[in-house]
């Protein structure tokens, strides 16, 4: 077999600089004792300062917490659901309903954001964490619903035929059969959907109201508005944090899938 | 015969997305064709003012920048993401080269971008370090400019255009171009007229995933753009929080569907014709 | 050895539950294709019927129909004259068996047969009683803990009969449940098929697309195509006198002679023309009129090849000459395909290697061949005036 050139090898290093030194620099300076870029010593003061220090911070990622697990528990038993009906059965309108759940995957975030905030206002509820909450469900369940119906595609619809053939009422064959099988699709997606979740901006910027911050909007504020070192901690923080959470869950994922 | 329980399982999701998106969507394609209301919110009768005022210059200019920065970082995240992608496939280190790519992509959305102010702001790395070694007495501004927002778009939007290239380069049989070297062409040859048809539904899937979020971009804007070089999505947003001016936000939003919609057909077209 | 595990057969189904089923011109269309055109027959208690066809000839249609996994447009379906089609498939008295076994994966084998009882609420005790007992029934016992995708292909066929036979039904639906298997392991498992259906009695209705399949283990098949019953019969009714040409030459290869009925010589003879192979005798095995056009099926390993007429021929044997055009050697016997009419495809025949050496004078390539049959070899496929 040929193997790859140097050209190809030159722009993937390159790449993978690109990506890492950036965040190699926010951990570095966030040992750093200045304010300043310029290295004046070893100091863990910002980390005490986003610990003992940052109190809204920490409610604000409170309240991202609080959204992330409703939401994406809500949005997971709507788009599995909605995954059993769309991989096994047919009925009117389903092609239409199929094509409903790609648009908030397609649509640019902030058409969605844009939206949904005049939609609140027509309805006149006001903003706050709630709306936040209908809004990440909304963007949350085609993400569960295409990673549970990938899960499904694996199996045949004669194991449901199967399953009635024995003797099987619905709720029997979705409690003993369909969920038992779909289980490492539904957890993928609900981990899935925590963290688009906690990571999202641009739509929760349009339908936060008065003190519902999220981390998100939290982090855009102390960027635009006063930088402090703190943030490099709380990126460190971050980072470490969802590389822990994403290869935990990629065990618990291989898991769940050797059974 | 048993009873079909798909209208069960399904009308959670159908109405959850008709109440929350379709009909969201079908307000703010309502609210384009009325007139604006004097504190924001809309008065109930036909207007094309919204339309009309796409045709400002203000509003075209900004439709023209963000034309340009849309297509240029796309051409910079697809032409730097194929040599990747193939350096990737090809590797015998795969899911490795994988992860390195991937890791980054972890942190969150919002301080990647800020990692990058921290490098080009103007107390930023580069500033200092240009200063510390007397190039420069004052601050450079880096930010804040066409070329700042097309960096930090790259930086954050390119892993979309490696991984679906990936994984077509990675499904496509080298022996092709072992056989057309073997007919005589260069490897170089072999690999633009061999591998670069076969894999073009991976190149436009690259293309669309990169294209799509760009052209409706906001927060980049947001964060490292200046008021010269605004795109779409702060031009609604302004309309929509500041100027209050519904009416206009909605008929922006209007078209930034029309021009995502076109850009999903274009790439429909493009999958069928390879399964002819 | 099938007549005398008959004998013992029937005595077991006296004792058995097991059902008559009879379909009464059923028809089933999706939208406008219609895939299957009115059906009746009639299904012998404890019997072994096998629906035989190519794919899309409704043979799976009907099993469905019967299983109560689909609606018939038209028609009836009765257990023991009772019409079954109000029950849905779980109140039937019927399982399947389907085509990819429809294991659950995420339980072991002793779960996949226990899933039926436990939904039952049965008591612990006699669900181990019973699971085992159908597991050893499938000689499967020992691999009671494992899971589905810890079997071969033919281990999950048996852990799926032991699941389809745990709830007791009166009759079994076999979806082609061999097609997932190779070819050596087929053979195998169809003859435990055979001695499972011997041992529980119960009626087993077979859908395959494979006729060895067909004419191998049951006491009658019945032959679909295009949603239409062809014929129904014994295996060997079925081979040896095809009701159509369709028959003919989906079970088996057949050789075609197209000719018109000259004379009908006495009740059980006639005088056949064909302007292609000339005239002969043939077996009345239908009522025929003089002036009929007619065509005869004669199978190649019923026609005798030589490289000259024998002396001592009988007086009731067809004899034609021909040329051999090609060969094809397969070990145990050897088909030749001989020209007989310049206008027509080539005979084909089947001549047996009995003996290696010993076989009669080598015959090859553009030699000039005798070829004959016993005129009760041949059958009239299709009649018209």
């Amino acid at each position: 077999m040929s193997k790859p050139g140097k050209f190809s090898f030159g722009v993937f290093v390159f790449v993978t600089l690109f990506l890492h030194i950036p965040l190699a620099i926010l951990v570095i300076s966030s040992f750093n004792s200045s304010k300043s870029m310029r290295w004046e010593g070893f100091s863990l003061k910002w980390y005490h300062e986003l610990f003992y220090n940052s109190g809204p911070l920490w409610h604000s990622f409170w309240n991202s917490i609080i959204v992330a697990i409703s939401s994406s528990v809500v949005a997971t038993v709507i788009g599995t659901l909605g995954a059993i009906g769309l991989c096994w059965y047919s009925f009117r309108m389903k092609k239409a309903i199929q094509t409903l759940t790609f648009f908030p995957v397609i649509l640019p975030e902030i058409i969605i954001g844009v939206s949904i905030l005049i939609f609140f206002n027509k309805i006149g509820l006001s903003l706050s964490l709630f709306t936040i909450f209908l809004a990440h469900v909304t963007f949350n369940i085609p993400f569960v619903l295409m990673t549970v119906m990938a899960r499904l595609e694996e199996f045949d619809f004669s194991i449901v035929e199967a399953a009635y053939d024995l003797g099987a009422t619905e709720i029997d064959m979705l409690l003993r059969v369909i969920l038992p099988i779909s289980m490492p699709g539904i957890i993928a997606g609900l981990l899935l959907a925590i963290t688009l979740s906690l990571e999202d901006f641009v739509i929760t910027f349009f339908v936060a109201g008065p003190g519902s911050s999220t981390l998100p909007l939290h982090i855009f504020s102390m960027i635009r508005f006063g930088v402090s070192p703190t943030i490099n901690a709380l990126s460190v923080v971050i980072i470490v944090g969802t590389a822990l959470l994403a290869l935990s869950s990629k065990n618990l994922y291989s898991s769940l899938l050797k059974r | 015969m048993r009873k079909n329980y798909g209208p069960i399982y399904v009308g959670p999701v159908a109405f959850w997305l008709c109440a929350f998106l379709s009909v969201p969507l079908l307000i703010t394609l309502s609210y384009s064709f009325l007139a604006k209301g004097l504190y924001g919110g809309v008065e109930p009768h036909f207007s094309l003012a919204a339309y009309r005022s796409l045709f400002n210059t203000a509003v075209l200019k900004v439709l023209l920048n963000t034309i340009i920065i849309a297509v240029l970082s796309t051409a910079l995240m697809v032409g730097l993401a194929l040599p990747t992608a193939y350096y990737i496939a090809r590797s015998s280190q795969k899911n490795l080269l994988l992860m390195l790519i991937i890791i980054p992509f972890w942190t969150n959305f919002l301080i990647r971008i800020y990692a990058w102010i921290t490098i080009l702001g103007s107390n930023g790395l580069l500033n200092s370090f240009l200063m510390g070694v007397g190039l420069t007495d004052g601050p450079i501004q880096f930010l804040y400019n066409r070329g700042a927002i097309i960096l930090v778009i790259v930086y954050t939007t390119i892993p979309f255009a490696i991984f679906p290239l990936y994984s077509t380069i990675e499904k496509f049989d080298f022996s092709l171009i072992e056989a057309a070297m073997d007919l005589g062409a260069s490897k170089t040859k072999a690999l633009w007229k061999i591998m670069i048809p076969n894999i073009r539904s991976g190149i436009t899937t690259a293309v669309l995933f990169t294209f799509i979020p760009t052209f409706g971009n906001f927060a980049v804007p947001k964060l490292v753009g200046g008021t010269s070089s605004w795109m779409l999505g702060n031009l609604i947003e302004r309309e929509l929080n500041i100027t209050r001016n519904w009416p206009l936000a909605s008929s922006m939003s209007v078209v930034l569907t029309f021009v995502t919609m076109l850009a999903v057909l274009f790439f429909m077209r493009s999958q069928n014709k390879k399964e002819l | 050895m099938r007549q005398t595990g008959a004998a013992f057969h029937q005595q077991r189904v006296d004792s058995v539950k097991s059902s008559q089923v009879t379909v009464e011109n059923v028809s089933k269309s999706f939208g406008d294709f219609s895939a299957l055109k009115n059906a009746s027959l009639t299904i012998a208690k404890g019997g072994f019927y096998s629906m035989l066809g190519p794919s899309g000839c409704g043979k799976t249609t009907l099993l469905r129909i019967i299983g109560g996994f689909e609606t018939p447009t038209e028609g009836d379906v009765c257990f023991d004259g009772v019409s079954i089609l109000p029950l849905p498939p779980n109140k039937r008295q019927v399982n399947t068996i389907f085509q990819n076994y429809a294991l659950f994966p995420h339980l072991t084998v002793f779960e996949n047969v226990a899933f039926p009882l436990r939904l039952k609420k049965i008591a612990a005790a006699e669900i181990k009683r019973a699971v085992q007992e159908n597991l050893e029934l499938v000689r499967m016992e020992t691999e009671s803990k494992k899971y589905p995708s810890q079997l071969s292909g033919g281990q999950k066929q048996r852990v799926a009969i032991a699941r389809a036979l745990i709830n007791q039904p009166r009759v079994l639906l076999l979806d082609e449940p061999l097609s997932a298997l190779d070819a050596k392991l087929r053979q195998h498992m169809l003859l435990e098929l055979d001695a499972i259906h011997d041992k529980v009695g119960i009626t087993f209705i077979y859908v395959t697309h494979d006729q060895a399949e067909a004419l191998s283990v049951s006491d009658q098949v019945c032959v679909l195509n295009k949603g239409e019953i062809q014929q129904i019969g014994s295996p060997a009714e079925i081979y040896e006198s095809p009701a159509n040409e369709f028959v003919a030459r989906f079970i088996g290869e057949t050789n075609y002679i197209h000719g018109t009925i000259a004379a009908v010589t006495d009740n059980e003879h006639a005088l056949f023309d064909s302007p292609d192979y000339g005239n002969f005798t043939i077996y009345l095995d239908k009522k025929v009129q003089q002036g009929s056009k007619v065509a005869l099926t004669v199978r190649p390993e019923k026609i005798r090849v030589a490289p000259e007429k024998p002396d001592n021929l009988p007086p009731d044997v067809n004899v034609l000459h021909g040329v051999v055009e090609d060969m094809i050697y397969t070990g145990f016997q050897t088909k030749y395909f001989i020209r007989v009419s310049k206008d027509k495809e080539p005979l084909i025949v089947f001549r047996q290697h009995v003996q290696y050496f010993m076989d009669e004078k080598p015959i090859s390539w553009k030699d000039k061949v005798c070829l004959w049959w016993n005129t009760k070899d041949s059958f009239m496929v299709e009649v018209s005036k």
